[in-house]
Order: structure tokens, then C-alpha cells, then sequence
């Protein structure tokens, strides 16, 4: 069965939503066509059925071992993994120049619903790799280039990020990790790192870690904060690999992704670990923003993974589980046992489950397109403009991506009932995995932050201006479609909920309550994403009506009857018709819901703040 | 070693199969298709002998527009050349004429070794291999589990019952390949094999460019027509004896339902 991700959709947001193909006027795309996307999505898939799904049980029961101050990872991993950077898929959205397929990273993003559904633990290690290879792309020397990123881009070595400490997780500028330079220009590391993904494995013969750290003298704060490269092995001159005093001395036991391992890892216990300094001295967190919103974004990814094979097992568990009397013969003893799905509240339950994961679909590919453009953009106005979409859409991604596809996870367990939260079924599994995301890569608490105090701000809120302009621009042509004018209504009550919000946050921001916007910068990502996801199910909606029309036209289906035939005997037909459920079901059961979170923040009620610590409990 | 191919697109084994209104057919609109599972044994197979002795793997098919995307996932697998018969006489001719035009396309690209699934995923019929090599004139060694060749002669393994039989050949030979997925773990397609995929050459045929009449090909010339297509009957639920009965009294109770409901004993 192909419970990963739905490929049908994922097509729908590719060709004929966002036209990947028309990637291809950039001379940078100029290789691609539909017909080798549609290629290298089969084989994601195929990989994904045959390679990554089978070791994903067993990788969580399993999990990573620590012994001797190494760490095992689950022994079935290897075959996925040697796979996955053979066929080059690491590196797939990257240029040529640097090792990579030159995919758009769209594409690679589509290909990740399969792989990252099937097992996201496997994906860490590579996922962490390419995060610290493309430091290495965009601010290492060349020398650094030649020996460390081309064997990351490749697979051969794996690559880390080292951020937090105890006492420095989301207060990154609180770090203490010390870098004292060499006579020879490198640094000596000291200091320890928690909580570091995939810090330790066998996997790789070397891992390259990302070290953030100060060096002597350096001002207090984020503004002190230089980035290293620290591989756990050092390569000599005649290429013999040298210990470089990184130990690992721990790996933490955790609630889900078990065959991904978070270690603890000691930096020159002994004074012999030497790093490399990225950039400049006290330029740390500006290189490792850089890297920042595609890390991001594949988080917000993992949570549309795990929604994706959540959604489409809870699906198939429906329509197979007998269980119940239909609705109209409830009273009747006699009457036939049916498969839940007829039942009106798993109904729900499962349309909860598809518009919420179809509109974080394409959310999240709506954000990789944006990176496409700018990356291929030949025009620095065009650049400007989408990447200005980029930083805002990240943190609504990262922050939607792990909220909506942690409650999507959770439905499918109700959906399954005893049975979902029983290890017996898989579905247990998706939500341990998927809770991580909300937290991991700056909490869903800094991406609203960020947002708020961030990206509203940013050229005097131009970002949000250009986002409503395009949004404007695109719903012009579905306002003319009749079908749709009950949902276009509904929409745009609640976008101008968001923005009354907005300019409310921004009166605020200007007084001494300027703690209200950060008291309810949550629930205002929250709506954002709501809104956000409203509209591209609102366009999607548009498309596939006028597709439907077609095929209702196409069969001379003029009423109710023929119509109803058509939907049952042609699969297009019922997936456009599915895609118009999902967004109204979406926008009448999220989005009108938009106005009372609004006067939720507007409220400014202050009970959060005003209340003194041990009035919470008396504990 | 010059190595030819022949392969079929199917439906994804996943599929849903479902009959169309005509009821000789199936519905094909939204299918997704596939290389033939054992075809892409064969695929494997070639791949190895030609990393072992060296020449050229080609890959032949017939069939509508969709199934170049078959042949360039060949390609993108590692296969050097591609021909794609694809003449619309051959939409209505039965099993034994396709046959004869892969045959005669596959001879065009003067192979030392033919090879091919032992059936399809589709008709189930498994017999391509069979005619081609009657066709040919040439030997037909079915069923491979295994393959190995020193260029001169091939040696395969095929299962018989309680064991596997060892058959050899000279070239020029056809093979049909069995076994599973676990036995030939056919590879898949690379990034680069993909984009290389695009570049490699895939030539199409018609009838008359292999030598052929399309005359010969009308449903009036096929020997096999489908007169009808039917679903599996819906099994029914099975009956669990139980109604609080001890064991001794499910089993009176088994043996009562065997003996006087299905009458089996």
C-alpha cells in the first residue's frame, strides 16, 4: 500500500499549481522538464517504499546505542542511507559546481514528502549534512571547500550543527563554548554542547561539526558568537585522518525519532581540539541565520511528514475497519456492520486530516518555490521581492509544519481508537516523531518571535505589503469564479482579522504595552498560517474546479446523476473534487473561526502577565 | 556482449484495477504505470553481464506515447539505447503479433542475449518470452533465479520443485527471469542516471521500419480476443464458531458446518 505521501497532490501543487516546469526559462533549470521531475519523484517514492519505510519500526525499536563513547545507530540504516547519497539525492538541489543534481529545491522538497514520510530518523543524518556542507558553500575558504564540503555533499562525511548548552538554548548568546587562537591561524575548542542531532554515529567515518563559540575578548551576547568547523576526525597532509579531541558523552533517551541520536558532545577535554574559524571573528550568527531558513523549512517539512503517512493510514484503517451500524439504522441489532469511514465524525476526522496536510503542503512548496526564484533570479528587484516572501513565510512554515502535523498525528490515532495507541500500529510512532518539530530548530515560541519582532518590522512592514499585493493579484481571478464565492467571503473576513491584528501589534509595539505583542505573538502565527493555508486551498480550489467543469463537460455530465457517475467511475474527477472538499471544509471549519482569535488578542486581556508566579499554584 | 531488453509497462501493482464500461478492458485514465516488475529483473540482469563483458544494453517496448517514460527509467537505470515500436496498428493486435514486432526489433539491434520478465503484471499471460524465442529460432532458457556468463556460453538457475535445475546455452540465447525482487535487487535510478537518461538515444519504429505489414495486424487477423473481463467474486466474511461453546463443542460444531453446510466432508 502507498501510505506515504499523497503523489496525486503533491503533482497537483507542482504542475499545476506553482508549474515547476516553467522553472525551466532559468538558466539555471534549463536542463529540467516535467517529464524528469515526474521521473525523479517515481523514484523518491520507490526509494522511500522499498528502503526507508521497511527500517522504520525497527529503527524506533531499536534505537541508538552508546557504548565506549561510541554511538550506534539502529543497523538497518545503513542500506537507506548508502542508497540515498549513491543516487545523489543529498546534494540534489544544489549546483554542479559544488557536487550537486541542480534540481530546484522544490523538487527536492517534493521528493522529501516520500523519504522524510517514510522514515524521518534516516533523514536527520543527511538533512544535517547538507545544513553544514552549504555553510561551507557560501562562507568557507577554498581550502576548507576542498577538503571537507565536496566528501559532505557527497555523503561520504556527515556534518553537524553544535548551537546549544545548558544554559544556552534558545538564549543562544548565553553560550560558553571557548575558541582561543593557534599560532598557525585555527582555533583551540573547548566547551560542550547538548542536545546536538546526529552529533556522534557510525554512519560516516568523519562527522564535520558546526561549532558556535567566542573567541578571547569577544563582546557579551549574540554579538560575540564566531562559527567553527570542528571535524571529530582531522585529515593530515598525507590524508591519514587524526583524533581531534571531540567525545561524545552521551546520547539522550528520548520520546520519539529513536534512530536519530542527540548527543552530548565534549569539545578539547584534553586541549587538542582544533577548529576552523567560517567568515569572520563575531560574524556566528549572521552565517548561521544563512543557513537558518531552509533548516527551518525542513522542520516545517517533518511535520508535513509525518501528517502525510498519518492522514493516509488513518484513511486506509477507515475504510477497512468494520465497526458500527450505519448512521440511519444506529437502533437497529440487525442491521450491517459498515467500515468507519461511513461514519459522520470520522468523516470529520479524516477532512480535518487531508485540508490540513494538502494546505501545509503547499505552504511549505510555496516557500521552497520562493527559494527557487531566488535563486535563479537574474533581476535583483525579482530576488528582493522572494525573499522577502521567504522570511516571512519561514517561521508560519516551521511553526505550522510541527503544530498542525503533531494534531494531525493525533487524529489519526483517534481515528484508530485503542488500536493507535497501541504499538501494534504505526500511527503511535508518527506522533513520538513528529513532537520534536515544534520544538527543535528555535521552539514555535521564537519562529512567532521572530515573526513579530522580526519580519512585521522589517522595511517598514513592506514584506507583508508585497505578500497581500501577490495574494490580491492571484484571488483577482478567483473572485470571478461563482462556485467559489461562499469561501472567497469567508477568506476575506479573516485576512482582515489578520491584518486589524497586525495593525494592532503595531499601535501597540509603540507603547509600554509593547509586551502584548510578544504575549500573543503565538496565536497571531497561528492565524497567519490559517489564513495563509486558506488562500492556497482557496486558489487550489479555483484550479480544480475549472478542471472539473472540463471533465463534467468532457462527458456531456449536465446534471446531478451523470455527475455522480462521473465522480465514481473517474479518478480525476473525484481528486478535483476532493480538492474543492478540502478547502471548504478548511475555510468554513478553520477560517471562520479567524474573527474570534482575533478579538482574542485585541481583547488585550493581560490575565498571563499580571498574575504573580505562585498565584499559577500554591506548589 | 550486446544485450537487448524487451519490456512491458504495467499498472503499479498497487493499482486499483477497475473494469471499463466495454467490459474487455480496464480503466486506464489515472493509473500510474510501471516498468513490468520481472522486466525490470531483466534490466538488473543485463546491467550486470554488461559491467561484466563489456557492450550494449538496449531496451525495446511497444505501446502508446506513456511508455517512453518506461524507457527512459531503463535508461536512467543504466541502459545505453532505447526503440519504442510505436505504430497505431498495433493497438488492436493480440499477443502473438505483438510478439512478432518486438521480435522483430529486437533482432534489428543484432543481439547476442535477449532478455525479459518471465510474465507480466498485467495479462499474467507468459508467453512473450516463449514465441520470441521460437521466432528466432533461438534456445530459451526460463525462469532464471540466477545468470552468469563467460561470454560464450550462459549458465542460469531455475527453481523446480523442492530445488533449482542448472541449464546452459551457447549464445545467441533468450532468457526469461523469475524469481523476486529480493533475488535480483534491481537497482534504481540515479540522480545523474536520470538527467544522463534525457540525452541517451530512443528510437522509434514503425511496423513497416522493421518489415512489417500493419495490414497484418487488424482485429480481424488476431488469433486471441478478450471476449470479457470480470472482478474477482467478494469473498465472504469468515464465520468464527464460537457462540459460547467449550472446545469439544466448537469442534462438534466445526465438524457439523464441514460436513452439512459446505459438505466438504
Amino acid at each position: 500500500m502507498k501510505l506515504l505521501a499523497d503523489e496525486r497532490d503533491i503533482k497537483f501543487v507542482l504542475h499545476e499549481q506553482l508549474r515547476i516546469e516553467e522553472l525551466s526559462r532559468y538558466p539555471r533549470f534549463s536542463e529540467f522538464s516535467r517529464e524528469i521531475c515526474d521521473m525523479v519523484l517515481d523514484q523518491a517514492e520507490k526509494l522511500a517504499e522499498k528502503e526507508f519505510y521497511p527500517t522504520n519500526r525497527k529503527g524506533d525499536e531499536e534505537g541508538c546505542t552508546f557504548e565506549d563513547g561510541q554511538v550506534r545507530v539502529p543497523g538497518c540504516f545503513r542500506e537507506p542511507y548508502r542508497l540515498y547519497c549513491e543516487g545523489g539525492w543529498l546534494a540534489m538541489a544544489d549546483p554542479p559546481e559544488v557536487g550537486g543534481q541542480g534540481f530546484p529545491f522544490l523538487l527536492g522538497n517534493a521528493c522529501l514528502e516520500f523519504l522524510g514520510s517514510a522514515n524521518w530518523a534516516v533523514m536527520m543524518y543527511p538533512g544535517l549534512t547538507h545544513g553544514a556542507a552549504r555553510l561551507l558553500e557560501r562562507h568557507g575558504s577554498r581550502e576548507l571547500q576542498d577538503i571537507y564540503m565536496y566528501r559532505m555533499y557527497s555523503g561520504e562525511w556527515a556534518g553537524t550543527m553544535c548551537l546549544t548548552e545548558d544554559v544556552a538554548g534558545s538564549d543562544v548568546g548565553s553560550l560558553r563554548t571557548k575558541a582561543v587562537k593557534r599560532e598557525d591561524g585555527s582555533y583551540s575548542i573547548s566547551g560542550q554542547k547538548i542536545f546536538i542531532s546526529c552529533g556522534m554515529h557510525d554512519l560516516t567515518e568523519n562527522i564535520v561539526h558546526m561549532v558556535l563559540a567566542r573567541t578571547e575578548g569577544a563582546p557579551r551576547g549574540a554579538k560575540g558568537i564566531s562559527i567553527f568547523v570542528v571535524p571529530r576526525l582531522l585529515p593530515r597532509e598525507d590524508g591519514i585522518l587524526e583524533d581531534n579531541d571531540v567525545r561524545c558523552a552521551g546520547i539522550e533517551k528520548k520520546l520519539g525519532i529513536h534512530g536519530s541520536s542527540t548527543c552530548v558532545l565534549n569539545f578539547g577535554e584534553n586541549g587538542n581540539c582544533r577548529g576552523f574559524l567560517l567568515g569572520e571573528e563575531n560574524a556566528g550568527m549572521r552565517i548561521m541565520f544563512d543557513m537558518m531558513n531552509e533548516a527551518r523549512l525542513f522542520v516545517g517539512m517533518q511535520g508535513l511528514c509525518h501528517a502525510n503517512a498519518a492522514y493516509l493510514h488513518a484513511l486506509q484503517y477507515a475504510k477497512d475497519r468494520i465497526q458500527g451500524a450505519p448512521v440511519e439504522r444506529m437502533k437497529d441489532p440487525f442491521a450491517p456492520r459498515v467500515p468507519i469511514i461511513q461514519h459522520p465524525d470520522v468523516r470529520r476526522m479524516l477532512m480535518f486530516m487531508k485540508s490540513s496536510t494538502e494546505g501545509m503542503r503547499a505552504l511549505m512548496h510555496l516557500a521552497s518555490y520562493c527559494i527557487d526564484r531566488v535563486r535563479a533570479a537574474q533581476d535583483p528587484g525579482e530576488r528582493e521581492r522572494f525573499q522577502g516572501y521567504v522570511d516571512l513565510l519561514i517561521p508560519i512554515c516551521k511553526s505550522v509544519g510541527s503544530d498542525l502535523g503533531f494534531r494531525v498525528c493525533e487524529t489519526a490515532i483517534q481515528v484508530y481508537g485503542g488500536y493507535g495507541y497501541s504499538r501494534e500500529y504505526p500511527v503511535e510512532q508518527f506522533l513520538r516523531d513528529c513532537k520534536i518539530a515544534s520544538i527543535y530548530e528555535g521552539t514555535n515560541g521564537i519562529q512567532a518571535l521572530d515573526l513579530v519582532g522580526r519580519k512585521l518590522t522589517l522595511k517598514r512592514g513592506q514584506l507583508v505589503k508585497n505578500a497581500l499585493a501577490a495574494i490580491d493579484e492571484i484571488l483577482a481571478k478567483v473572485r470571478t469564479n461563482f462556485n467559489l464565492r461562499d469561501m472567497v467571503q469567508i477568506y476575506d473576513e479573516a485576512q482582515e482579522s489578520l491584518i486589524q491584528v497586525t495593525k494592532f501589534f503595531a499601535l501597540k509595539g509603540m507603547t509600554d504595552e509593547f509586551h502584548v505583542p510578544l504575549l500573543y505573538a503565538k496565536p497571531y502565527l497561528d492565524l497567519c498560517g490559517d489564513v495563509s493555508m486558506g488562500f492556497l486551498l482557496l486558489w487550489q480550489a479555483h484550479l480544480a474546479d475549472r478542471r472539473l467543469r472540463e471533465i463534467y463537460r468532457d462527458h456531456n455530465a449536465s446534471d446531478d446523476v451523470s455527475r455522480g457517475k462521473v465522480l465514481r467511475e473517474n479518478r480525476s474527477a473525484a481528486f478535483y473534487f476532493g480538492k474543492i472538499a478540502s478547502a471548504r471544509f478548511f475555510i468554513n471549519q478553520v477560517l471562520t473561526q479567524a474573527g474570534g482569535r482575533a478579538r482574542s488578542i485585541m481583547n488585550n486581556d493581560k490575565s498571563a502577565l499580571d498574575i504573580p508566579d505562585h498565584g499559577f499554584a500554591l506548589v | 556482449m550486446n544485450i537487448v531488453v524487451i519490456i512491458k509497462q504495467t499498472p503499479d501493482t498497487e493499482s486499483v484495477i477497475r473494469i471499463a464500461p466495454d467490459n474487455k478492458s480496464i480503466v486506464t485514465e489515472g493509473l500510474k504505470w510501471i516498468i513490468n516488475p520481472y522486466d525490470e529483473f531483466a534490466i538488473e540482469a543485463a546491467l550486470r553481464l554488461k559491467s561484466k563483458h563489456g557492450g550494449n544494453v538496449t531496451v525495446v517496448t511497444y505501446g502508446p506515447p506513456r511508455v517512453v517514460e518506461a524507457l527512459r527509467t531503463a535508461l536512467a537505470m543504466g541502459a545505453d539505447d532505447a526503440v519504442h515500436v510505436d505504430d497505431p496498428a498495433m493497438k488492436t493486435a493480440d499477443f502473438l503479433r505483438v510478439t512478432r514486432a518486438l521480435a522483430a526489433a529486437a533482432t534489428e539491434c543484432d543481439p547476442e542475449i535477449i532478455l525479459m520478465g518471465s510474465r507480466a503484471v498485467d495479462y499474467d499471460q507468459g508467453q512473450r518470452g516463449a514465441i520470441v524465442a521460437e521466432m528466432l529460432g533461438w534456445p530459451h532458457l526460463p525462469l532464471a533465479v540466477s545468470l552468469e556468463s563467460d561470454g560464450k556460453v550462459v549458465t542460469i538457475e531455475r527453481p523446480i520443485e523442492g530445488g533449482k535445475v542448472t541449464l546452459e546455452s551457447p549464445l545467441p540465447v533468450l532468457v526469461t527471469l523469475g524469481g523476486s525482487h529480493a533475488i535480483w535487487n534491481p537497482r534504481y535510478a540515479s540522480l545523474p542516471g536520470i538527467m544522463k537518461a534525457k540525452k541517451k538515444p530512443l528510437k522509434a519504429r514503425k511496423l513497416t521500419d522493421l518489415g512489417l505489414d500493419p495490414a497484418d495486424f487488424g482485429p480481424e487477423t488476431a488469433r486471441i480476443r478478450i471476449t470479457s473481463l470480470e472482478m474477482p467474486p467478494q469473498r465472504a466474511a469468515g464465520r468464527m464458531i464460537d457462540d459460547g461453546l467449550d472446545t469439544e463443542g466448537k469442534a462438534r460444531e466445526l465438524v457439523r458446518v464441514l460436513h452439512e453446510e459446505a459438505r466438504v466432508i
